[in-house]
Order: C-alpha cells, then structure tokens, then sequence
C-alpha cells in the first residue's frame, strides 16, 4: 500500500507542469546564489590574506622604537571567512570583521558590511540560507498543500475507501512521494557546495562532517514543514483555504516570530549604547590602576608593595623598570575590566537567546537558523570566540612588550628603544574556530527542540489520518 | 451614432448604477456573516498595536539614551567649570595633569559634546537602519574623523531578524491579508456554480469582480484607517505630525491599491481557487523577497566597496610616514596657518601641536580613500533609487523610512553633519592650542554645540501617485484584455 501511493502520488508530481518550473526555479535560484557567495567568498579570503600580510609587515618593520610607543601603535587581527559560510551567511554582514588591538584598551570589531550598503540590504540577501529556509519551505507546501484536500474535491477519497485502505499507510506513501524530491534535491545541493568547497583555495577548516551535519538539520526543518502542511491539508476542507493556512504558518514561523522575538529580545534584556558601554568601562577604570598615571592612590600602593617585596628602599634600585612594570599591572587591571563588562554583554545575549529558544516553540526556524550558523560557523557564539581569542592575542602581546620594557631598561628611562628586529620575535595571531563537538554540544538545546517538532508534527500528522 | 447603440448604452448604465448600491449592501452583509470583518480588524488591531507598540519602545529609548548622555555632559562641565575655577583662584587640584580643563586639548578630548540625532515624530513607523547605527556620539579633538564608530552595539542576531515595526505590518502582512480577502472572488462563484447566475446579470464579469474588489477594497481601506487611528490613540504617540500621518496613510491605501489590483487581475485570468492564491502568493515572494534581495546582490556587484582593511592599511602607513616627519609637519602647517598662531608670543611647542598638525596632514591625505566608500554608497543609493520601481515592496518601505528619518540618506545626512561638526569643535579648540592659550571659565559659554537638521527632501507622496498609477493602469489593463477575451466565453473552461 505504501509503495503504490508513493509511486502514484509521485508519477503524479512528475507529471504536473508546476512542479518542474517550480523546481527548475528554485534550483536556478541556488544556483546563482552559491555562485555570487563563492565569488564572494574567494573576494574576502583574497583581501583577508593580503590585509593580514600587509599588518604584519608594518609592525615588523617599526624600526626602533620604545616598546610601549609599539603597543600604542598596536596592530589589527582579521577575522577569517569560514567555508560554510558559503551555505549559511548568518550574521557575518552585521559584525565588523577586523579588530583594532592596542594598549589599555579593548576595542570592537569595526566595518560591518551591513553599514556599508544601503537600506536594501535589510531586506536579505539572495543567498543559500535565504533560499534554504524561507524558500524550500515555501516550495513544500506549494507542492503538498491540496494532497489530501484534493482527493476530497474530486471524490476520490470516497472510492479510496470504498476500496478498504488503510489510512495511514495511504498517508505514508504520500508523504514519502513528497518527501523524496525534496531529500534528493536537499542531498545534490549538499554534495555540490562540498565538491565547490573542497575545490576552493585555503579552504581552511572545512569538514565534511559538518556539511553533513547541516543537512541533516535542514532535511528535519523540511521534515516539519511537511508534516504541518500535510496536517493543515487532512483537516482543511478545500484546497485555497488549506494553501492559506499553510502560508500563514510559514509567514508566522520564518518572518513574524523571528521580528517579534528579537523586538521583546531587545525590550526584555537590552544592551548598552555604545556610548554608555564606553563610559560604564571609563568609570571603572578611573577607580583602578591607571598604568600612565604614577600619582594616583593605587600607583603609590603598588610602588610599597614592591619595594617591600625586593626589600629596597627605592625604585631605582629595582631589578627591573617600575615604570614598565606598573603599565603592566594597569593593563592586567584594564583587562580585568574589560572582561566584567564584555562578560555582562555576553549575559545580556545568552538571556535573550534563552528567550529565543522558548519560542521556538512556536516556530521551527528559529532552532533550524541558530543550529545552521552554528554549524557553520556564522552565528554570534563564533564571533564572540573569534574577539575573545584576539583579547587574549592583545593581553598577551603587551605582556610581551611590557615585559621587554621592564628587563632591558631601568626607572624613568622613557628614551630606551627596543631594536628593529624584537618585533619580529612576538607570534602571530593565530585563531581556530570551535570543533563540531564543541558546536554541538553548546547548541544541544536547539538540537532538542528541533527533535521534539520532528517527533510531534509527525504525530500529529499521523493520529490526523485516522479521521479520514 | 446608431440611436439602438445609445439606447443601449445608457440601459446599461442605469442598471450599473442601479446595481451598485444593491451590491454594495449585499457584500457587506456577506462580508459581516462570513466574519470577515470581524476578523480582519482583529488582526488589523492587534498587528497595528504590536508594532507600534514595539516602534514607539524603541523611540522612546532612544530619546532616553540621548537625554541621559546630555544629562552627563550637563553634570561634568559642571564639574569641569568648578576645577577651572579652583585653577584660576590658584587652588591646588587633584586632577591628573593631563585632564585639567586649562589646557584646550583636555576640553577638546574629555569634555566633548553630544552629537546626537534626534528621532523624528514618525520615527516609530520603521526601525529602518536605526538599530544599525548610533544616535549619539561624541567626537574628541584628536580622535580621527573616519574612526568614529557610527554602527550601534547591537546583538547581530537582532539585526539579521529585523524589526516587528509598522512598515514590517504595511509592506509585508498588509499584501498578504489582502490575498486572503480576495483570491476567491470570482473562482468561489465558479465553484459553488453561482457563476451561471451571475452570467445571466445585465453586467459583465469583470465588471462585477471590479465592483466586488473596489467594495472590498473600502471596507479595509476604512478598516485600516481606523484600527490604525485607534492604536495611535491608545499607545499615544506625542506631538503626532497630522501630515505626516496622512502621508503615510496615503501610502499605505495606494500599496493596498496595487494589491487589490493584482488579484483583479489573477481573478480574471487564472480559474481555481487554489491557483489564484498560488499564483498571488508567488508575485508576493517575487515583489517582497526576490526583487529586493537581488536588487541589493546586483547593487553591491556593480559598485563594490573597497575593502575596509585595505583602508586600515593605507591609514596606517600615512600615520607612520607622519609620525616620522613630525617636526616638518609642523612647520608646514604653521606656514600654511598662520592665523592659528596670530597671538602667540611664546613659540613653546609640546606634543599635541605636533599630533594635531600631523592628524590633519593624514585626514587630507586620506580624504580621497574615504571619499570613494561614500561615493560608492551613493552610487549604490542611486542605483536602488532608480531601480525600486521594479518592487512596490520596496518603495514603500523606503518611503517609510524616509517617513520615520530612518533611511539611509538619513544616516548618511547625520554622519556628515557630526564630521562637520568635529571639524568645527577641533578647529575652535586647536585656536587655543596654536596660540598657546588657556581655556578659561568666560570660554566655555562659546564652546560650539551640535544641532542636527532633519532631511527635509521626502518623496512619499510622489511616491504615492506612482503606485496609484500602477494600480490604475493594472486595472484598466485588466479591463481592456479581458473585455477582448470575454466574447470567446467565461463559463466555457
């Protein structure tokens, strides 16, 4: 019984005209939107290479120059494109991509792309992901919204039953004939962006396992959609109101809640301007140890603190510069800093993705988006990763600087000169983003949530078929 | 003329008159039995009243955030005044030397002044590009003009999502509500088989499925307005701009317009149900989603910008040549400015007149490099602006924007207006500085301010007439082919 309604029902599919423009569409769409991210792609690695290259040269060549004058100066980490961007973009166009890393302060990742093009940009992008999850979905229920209804309209369903079916057999069948097109267009697109991938150059950090990893997701987020189309479709009474519900499902699941979401996001657990953020760190910092200030409470502390640790009476007699060495105790403390305000951002954010998640019990996107940047490496965890990683690289690097201040000169000698060849010494920036594991495991409630609409949809779809 | 034709003709006329208020009541009874009335101002109401809710907590947080930064400023120039005066009268300070308002250079970078963007008083209608970037900044004597954060600390996922605002309610909801209403007019008839009855009416189909829609059309015309009426009065909107507000429900009618337009004309030419909302709702993803996404792919195809690290790399090398040539600079500089030095007679020269003179030299040089980002954007602009006739979608919620000052150009607008403005707070400052004067208490009272002014070039209601007219000539289009094809027969397929 399964078997025949799957080759009925998909004789049926392959035969409607629609069908094929449909697909034929769809796959053209892809097409072009793998090819302008590809290019995309190459362009950005292209420039990241050479930008990359380019900072490291101008800091090796500084000449002589006093260490710290070196770490004001600074130098600038470059955030990578990662291969999967190239099936799901995120949120890459809304976060700037280089970061700016300097003495005292932490700074942003500055030039998102999104700033730099016009209002347009915020109606989306043609790109993979855009077709993924708004487009396939909207193709599912195009091709399933009048399965069942259909049978009613032409009458066929009361000479089915005359012929004894077994209704959810019957169902399954359908559902299979329509799932199949949709799982071999899902494989040939997930095949194709991996041979694209792998033969892209400095393809870096692409895996195989986590392309397939992604297609699983995105075969379950059409799963769902197909079972509440298929659902809709057994309870609606004609075709055009069962096609409405379904789209309003999908209007409600992929535009409306996401909007919401983010709005009360926003309302419930706010971040600071930019601006209030920057005062908030000032504030703190102006309480502490201030590296270039020698005459504040906490400098004069400090300075007891060491002399009775080397038991000398004075700081010229310090093994070391006092003055490098308390820049260094300043930096420590303004990382410090840092560190408490970023980390109340991070809460800020995990409080509004907790928000996030609690409705996506209503919609099965949400968990399908956050899981697909994840696994891509787009979403706003990997950002984060990657600007924590160069808030290390920069606290490091002024160790490294200080340190070289403090040995090789002596108190209040602010002339001594580094040679030219000690910036050469200090390692380069080197990031790795997050393992699959990792990803997975942080994201395993999304995997949960999307697991439950996989199991529930389904069954409701199937207890549905018994009142046919 | 043929005196049969005219007799004909005006029979005719005076049955259509006679039928247009017969239709009128019948439709709105049908309409209020079938719930749909009800239904739709349900919706309207609780959509219009979300999102106006959600514009209106965003605005308000924005004036908030605007008047506390003023606030703060308020509270340490009062501070700063009390240290000036403390300096004057001789006073030993606590202050670190560096920040003591004497020197022109510690007003100049700790005390900056708000730069902030005023929300306009439709600035709920659409978040536009306000949750990208920043209403307020304060820019600082030695900090560079092209490093100026303009982009807000914003979670990214925020931004990929968008906004539950008015213009999301109006471009993309509205069209679809519309569909709902009316992708069966004609087709319901044919399939209950009432069609056959209405055939043998002394009035044509299409001018039937017209008056249908139009009717239609008035009751959610009318339906709209209130509910948006009622939630602008509840969430209480202050000091509401009544033209603007007309502009905007103008735009709005002359958008639902165009819709109704279409499914006049998928009604005529496609038969069942289903495929009029099949093929309703495929324009809807072709205007709404498709038009715009490819639009902005093609924008930023045709005028890329320049990569930014590529700006950071020539920044830094201009900044390293300058630091090198410092003392030259300087000198240069005091040659070619000579009125910044008029009265001073110390000639001491220390570090920040050496910086400021080479920050100069390396904003003259880089002008050119950032010049080309904004001339691609408004290349880019040009290029949508001329192109978004392609997608109602997409005037309509550029209008919007433009509506509610949350528009590119906006933005745009405001970044130059503040890059003035530092131009303008450094070069009163760096006078102090040349002339190695001290900032005193009688100065502070000259110290310049910012005020923005709004964009005042708003094209809505040419807007409006577009759409109108592309609504207009949909419908005649429809009248002209279908009348043509009507002789072969509607009831036959």
């Amino acid at each position: 019984m399964i078997v025949k309604a799957f080759i009925k029902e998909s004789k049926e599919l392959w035969r409607d005209g629609r069908v094929r423009v449909a697909f034929a569409i769809v796959t053209i769409l892809l097409g072009i939107a793998v090819w302008i991210s590809a290019r995309q792609y190459q362009h950005i690695n292209e420039q990241y290479q050479n930008a990359k290259s380019a900072e490291r040269a101008i800091w090796d060549d500084q000449g002589e120059k006093n260490p710290h004058s070196a770490a004001h100066y600074g130098t600038y980490a470059f955030k990578p494109k990662y291969p999967l961007s190239l099936v799901d973009q995120g949120v890459d166009k809304y976060v700037g991509t280089s970061i700016f890393l300097t003495a005292h302060n932490r700074n942003e990742a500055q030039f998102s792309a999104a700033a730099d093009q016009t209002g347009l940009a915020r109606f989306g992008d043609l790109t993979p992901d855009f077709i993924l999850l708004f487009i396939i979905p909207l193709l599912i229920i195009l091709l399933a919204y009048n399965s069942f209804t259909k049978e009613r309209e032409m009458g066929t369903l009361t000479l089915l039953k005359s012929q004894g079916i077994t209704p959810w057999k019957w169902a399954i069948g359908k559902w299979s004939a329509l799932f199949f097109p949709v799982l071999i267009a899902t494989i040939v697109l997930f095949v194709i962006a991996g041979i694209v991938l792998s033969n892209l150059k400095d393809f870096g950090v692409f895996r195989w396992q986590s392309l397939f990893i992604l297609s699983l997701v995105y075969i379950g987020y059409y799963i769902i959609f197909l079972n509440i189309v298929l659902f809709i479709s057994l309870k609606a009474k004609k075709s055009g109101i069962a096609l409405v519900l379904s789209l309003s499902v999908w209007i409600l699941a992929c535009l409306a809640v996401p909007k919401a979401a983010s709005n009360i996001a926003e309302s419930k657990h706010p971040y600071p301007t930019r601006q209030e953020f920057a005062a908030n760190v000032l504030k703190d910092k102006q309480n502490g140890l201030d590296g270039h200030n020698p005459w504040s409470k906490e400098s004069k502390m400090l300075e007891q603190q060491v002399l009775a640790e080397h038991g000398v009476d004075s700081l010229h007699k310090l093994p070391f510069n006092f003055d490098a060495y308390r820049m260094q105790k300043g930096e420590e403390h303004e990382a410090e800093i840092y560190a408490k305000h970023y980390k109340y951002l991070k809460e800020q954010y995990s409080k509004q993705s907790g928000l996030y998640q609690s409705l996506a019990i209503i919609s099965p996107y949400l968990p399908t988006r956050f899981l697909s940047m994840a696994i891509a490496r787009t979403d706003y965890s990997a950002h984060w990763d990657f600007s924590d990683a160069a808030e290390d690289y920069r606290i490091a690097t002024q160790k490294f600087l200080n340190d070289n201040f403090a040995q090789n000169s002596s108190y209040g000698e602010w002339d001594y000169r580094a040679n030219a060849n000690f910036w050469g010494k200090l390692p380069e920036f080197s990031y790795n983003p997050q393992e699959l594991n990792a990803i997975l495991t942080t994201n395993a409630s999304s995997l949960w949530i999307l697991g439950a609409w996989i199991l529930l949809s389904f069954g409701a779809f199937l207890i549905t078929t018994k009142s046919i | 003329m043929d005196p049969a034709f005219l007799w004909r003709f005006s029979y005719n006329h005076k049955i259509h008159l006679t039928m247009l208020p017969y239709n009128f009541k019948y439709e709105l009874r049908l309409l209020l039995r079938s719930r749909w009335i009800q239904l739709l101002s349900v919706l309207l109401l609780v959509l219009f009243g979300f999102s106006t809710y959600n514009g209106s907590t965003k605005v308000e947080k924005r004036t908030n955030d605007i008047s506390s930064a003023k606030k703060e400023v308020e509270e340490t120039d009062q501070a700063m005044l009390k240290l000036l005066d403390s300096v004057e009268r001789g006073m030993e300070v606590s202050a670190s030397p560096w920040t003591i308002p004497t020197s022109p250079m510690a007003v100049g970078n700790y005390h900056p002044r708000v730069a902030a963007m005023e929300p306009k008083p439709m600035a709920f209608v659409s978040t536009g590009q306000a949750d990208l970037f920043t209403h307020y900044v304060k820019p600082t004597v030695s900090g560079d003009d092209f490093a100026l954060n303009f982009t807000e600390m914003t979670s990214p996922v925020q931004l990929l999502f968008g906004s539950f605002d008015l213009a999301f309610v109006i471009v993309y909801l509205l069209p679809l509500l519309i569909i709902a209403f009316t992708y069966n007019v004609l087709s319901s008839e044919k399939e209950q088989g009432s069609l056959r009855l209405l055939a043998s009416q002394p009035i044509s189909v299409r001018k039937w499925v017209f008056q249908k829609l139009i009717l239609r059309f008035f009751w959610l015309s009318i339906l709209v307005t209130l509910s948006l009426y009622i939630v602008f009065l509840v969430v209480g909107i202050q000091a509401l701009d009544w033209l603007s507000v007309l502009s905007l429900l103008g735009l709005t009618l002359c958008y639902m317009l165009f819709w109704f337009a279409l499914a006049f004309l998928v009604n005529l030419f496609v038969d069942s149900s289903a495929k009029n909302a099949v093929s309703l709702i495929m324009l809807w993803v072709i205007f709404v989603l498709l038009t715009p996404s490819v639009l902005n792919q093609t924008a930023s195809t045709l005028y890329p910008m320049p990569s930014r690290t590529i700006l950071i790399s020539e920044m830094r090398e201009h900044k390293a040549e300058a630091t090198k040539k410092q003392d030259e600079i300087l000198d240069n500089f005091l040659r070619d400015h000579p009125e910044y030095a008029i009265n001073d007679s110390t000639q001491s020269r220390n570090f920040y007149h050496r910086y400021m003179a080479s920050q100069k030299i390396v904003k003259e040089e880089l002008e050119p490099i950032v010049g080309e980002y904004e001339d691609q954007l408004q290349k880019q602009q040009e290029w949508s602006r001329k192109l978004q006739w392609l997608s109602p979608a997409i005037v309509v919620q550029e209008s919007l924007n433009q509506l509610a000052g949350t528009s590119t150009a906006d933005y745009e607008n405001y970044r130059r207006q503040v890059i003035e403005f530092a131009e303008t707070w450094r070069t009163h400052l760096i006078t102090f500085l040349y002339n190695n004067a001290t900032f005193s208490q009688q100065d502070y009272a000259s110290l310049p301010q910012f005020t923005y002014s709004n964009n005042t070039n708003n094209n809505v209601g040419f807007s409006s007439v577009v759409l109108l007219l592309i609504a207009a000539a949909l419908l005649i289009f429809g009248f002209a082919v279908q009348g043509r094809s009507e002789k072969k027969g509607m009831l036959s397929h």
